[in-house]
């Protein structure tokens, strides 16, 4: 081979992963980086997209977002439902994969269990809202077992009494988001050696032992992986709150994607708007980098 | 320490599949018995009853004179170490090496103390910090066998601890686990399906097949007598040859050739007389078979053997040869595959034999050293 032929033959190996990857490169780009860059370039303008020659407006945006008192309502709400609904999340499906996997339930109870179980995860976020629309209305079914219990003595207005609205949003997400947890974890026990159990029968281990010891070790991985996942998509939560409260009562459920949202289609305040969510991106993309780093390190 | 005894024990899997029939076995204090057999004859369920990770489905079982049966594993003063070891990745050498003592609530100081006791005797002591990922198979053999250790157990059990390491390591645990149990003195069961861990390391040898134990010995007389044909095939590298013959007064005519029996032959085994006249099986191992053009072979009397293949080791050939015989299956799963298409008996001859593949050669024989079975029971005669 001559010198020549070798270097175009190199050149080749170098471009060849970047010619298939282009594809997506571009595709990622299109659907992805630009309307990004867009939203970026909109929160540093006056009027932008309602006027032709919009100017630059620095920083006045979102000194105006962070003037708002709604906006941080909006923040510590996103991060009250993110939190509880992550921990929520986690122990529920925690519980639910540990007794799917347990051999001391008989198989058949199991399988129902187990259909029972993700049925959650069938449901768009659009019927989930519904559901628990009707679910908790103040005549609804809730209500109405909660009262024959004597656990409540009068009616209460889950969704609109600004007390409750954040709890039952946060509750209905809850419901809607466990499977995730449960499905990861129960592939994570399955994936577990049995002789670790055993080995720990045979020194000794009590069950509670062997959970923390074994069990919740040998998950760590995928409970802190999902955990940041999780974390990063109900932060975005959408249609479940829009459908049920609307961010309403009196903004008791204002989070950051509904604040967002209203600015932009309420008030036609798209510069705002795109400096919310510019907002939301960075924190999204902290958790993003922290995740990969997470994932890098393993 | 402790003596191990089995009685009638039996295993039935849910399936009813009858894994284990009717085990009786007893293990001397501070004895190393060995349970041997092919594949799925239910050595690891045995081990695991008397572990107590299976349930057993009749029969007694004592570990130092105390009935375990209904016990569970931790109260039945046992240690085990595991095929795959079953080291808790995320802990430590030393974390691993301390993890019952942990569950038992021993103070730190304590732990630390047997640990780095443990850690010396198994050369471990420069790796307590290290995770067992990053630790070589002979390592983790290691800690293994020093988590077992680490309690003092009545009895260790070993459920093929040396399966996972290459050959060369497996020679040097293999002695490592047999002077530290001489070292420890602790009654020791252990499970292999290699007969060669088998013959060398253990003080007796129990060989099981299809759950029904068929011998229990030391080594050495498992190799001279063993009770039945399965024995004499499972026992020994390559496989004891076994044919049939028919006996005609003191000659066993097999196909076209026939072998003189010495007398001794029948004053040894005074049942072989009532065989006269009658098919019987008869085994030879590959090592008393020799070349007949060298010095060891020549006062032997030969039979006719075509050979097929060798297989050259350096300190000794494996020669395979198609002899005019029926050959006899013992029953081991394992011994099939000593044997290739065209091949049905195999010798060892020394490395200076001169035989070439392809060749028709006299087979020389040891006639002392003949192994006479029942054709229709496999039963030693
Ligand atoms: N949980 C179980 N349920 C049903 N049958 C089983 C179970 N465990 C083992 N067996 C059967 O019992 C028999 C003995 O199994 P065992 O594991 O004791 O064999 P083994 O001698 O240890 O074999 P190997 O050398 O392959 O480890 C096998 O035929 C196996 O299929
Ligand atoms: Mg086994």
């Amino acid at each position: 081979m001559t010198r020549q032929k070798r270097s175009r033959h190199r050149l080749k190996r170098t471009v060849a992963p970047y010619l298939y990857l282009s594809p997506s490169l571009v595709i990622i780009g299109l659907l992805m980086l630009l309307p990004m860059v867009t939203v970026i370039s909109y929160s540093f303008q006056n009027s932008a997209v309602l006027r032709r020659d919009s100017s630059f407006a620095g920083l006045k945006h979102y000194q105006a977002i962070f003037a708002d008192p709604v906006f941080w309502a909006s923040l510590w709400h996103t991060l009250y439902f993110t939190c509880i609904s992550v921990i929520f999340h986690m122990t529920i499906g925690m519980i639910f994969a540990l007794m799917l996997n347990s051999d001391r339930i008989n198989p058949t109870l199991r399988n129902i269990l187990r259909v029972l179980y993700i049925l959650p995860w069938l449901f768009t976020a659009v019927i989930i809202a519904v559901i628990w629309r009707l679910l908790l209305e103040p005549n609804g079914v809730v209500n109405s077992i909660l009262m024959q219990l004597g656990i409540i003595g009068s009616k209460i207005e889950w969704f609109s009494s600004p007390e409750t609205a954040l709890h039952a949003v946060t509750f209905a997400n809850i419901w809607a988001g466990y499977p995730l947890f449960m499905v990861s974890l129960l592939a994570g026990l399955q994936g577990i050696p049995k002789d670790f159990y055993e080995a720990a029968d045979i020194d000794g281990a009590k069950a509670y032992q062997k959970l923390i010891f074994i069990t919740i070790p040998q998950l760590m991985p995928i409970i802190i992986s999902i955990s940041l996942l999780d974390f990063i998509w109900t932060m975005q939560v959408f249609p479940l709150i829009w459908i049920t409260t609307g961010g309403g009562p009196i903004y008791s459920t204002e989070v950051l994607s509904t604040y967002t949202y209203k600015l932009a289609f309420s008030s036609y305040n798209l510069s705002q708007a795109a400096a919310s969510a510019v907002v939301i991106l960075l924190i999204s993309l902290g958790l993003t980098l922290f995740y990969i780093r997470y994932q890098k390190a393993r | 320490m402790a003596e191990v005894i089995l009685e009638n024990i039996c295993k039935t899997y849910g399936n009813n599949f009858h894994a284990i029939d009717q085990l009786n076995l007893s293990v001397e204090d501070g004895e190393f018995l060995i349970l041997v057999g092919p594949s799925g004859c239910g050595k690891s369920t045995a081990l695991r009853m008397i572990a107590g990770l299976e349930d057993v489905t009749s029969g007694s079982l004592r570990i130092g004179g105390v009935d375990v049966v209904d016990m569970p594993p931790k109260d039945r003063d046992i240690a085990m170490v595991f095929q795959s070891y079953a080291l808790y990745p995320h802990m430590t050498v030393s974390e691993n090496i301390a993890f019952s003592m942990r569950l038992a609530g021993k103070p730190k100081a304590e732990r630390k103390k047997r640990v780095d006791e443990i850690a010396k005797t198994l050369q471990l002591t420069s790796l307590l910090d290290s995770k067992p990922a990053n630790l070589s198979g002979g390592q983790r053999q290691r800690v293994a066998m020093g988590r077992a250790m680490v309690r003092e157990p009545a009895a260790f059990l070993m459920d093929e601890p040396l399966s996972n390491l290459d050959a060369k390591l497996r020679v040097q645990m293999r002695a490592e686990i047999t002077s530290l149990q001489k070292q420890l003195g602790v009654t020791t069961i252990y499970v292999t399906h290699d007969q060669t861990e088998a013959m060398t390391m253990g003080d007796r040898v129990a060989v099981l097949k299809g759950g029904v134990l068929q011998q229990v010995d030391t080594p050495k007389r498992l190799y001279e007598s063993p009770v039945n044909a399965f024995v004499a095939g499972f026992i020994g590298s390559p496989s004891m040859n076994l044919f049939e013959a028919t006996l005609m007064g003191d000659e066993l005519t097999v196909g076209a050739f026939a072998i003189r029996l010495q007398n001794a032959a029948f004053g040894r085994r005074p049942g072989l007389k009532s065989y006269a006249g009658r098919k019987v099986v008869f085994g030879i191992r590959p090592e008393d078979l020799y070349d007949s053009n060298l010095e060891s072979g020549r006062k032997y009397q030969t039979i006719p053997a075509k050979v097929t293949s060798i297989e050259e080791l350096g300190s000794e050939h494996i020669v395979h040869l198609s002899i005019d015989a029926a050959r006899v299956d013992s029953g081991d799963p394992d011994a099939v595959q000593d044997f290739g298409m065209a091949s049905n008996a195999v010798a060892k001859f020394e490395p200076v034999s001169a035989v070439r593949s392809g060749s028709e050669i006299r087979l020389a024989l040891d006639d002392t050293k003949l192994h006479f079975f029942d054709p229709e029971t496999h039963l030693a005669i």
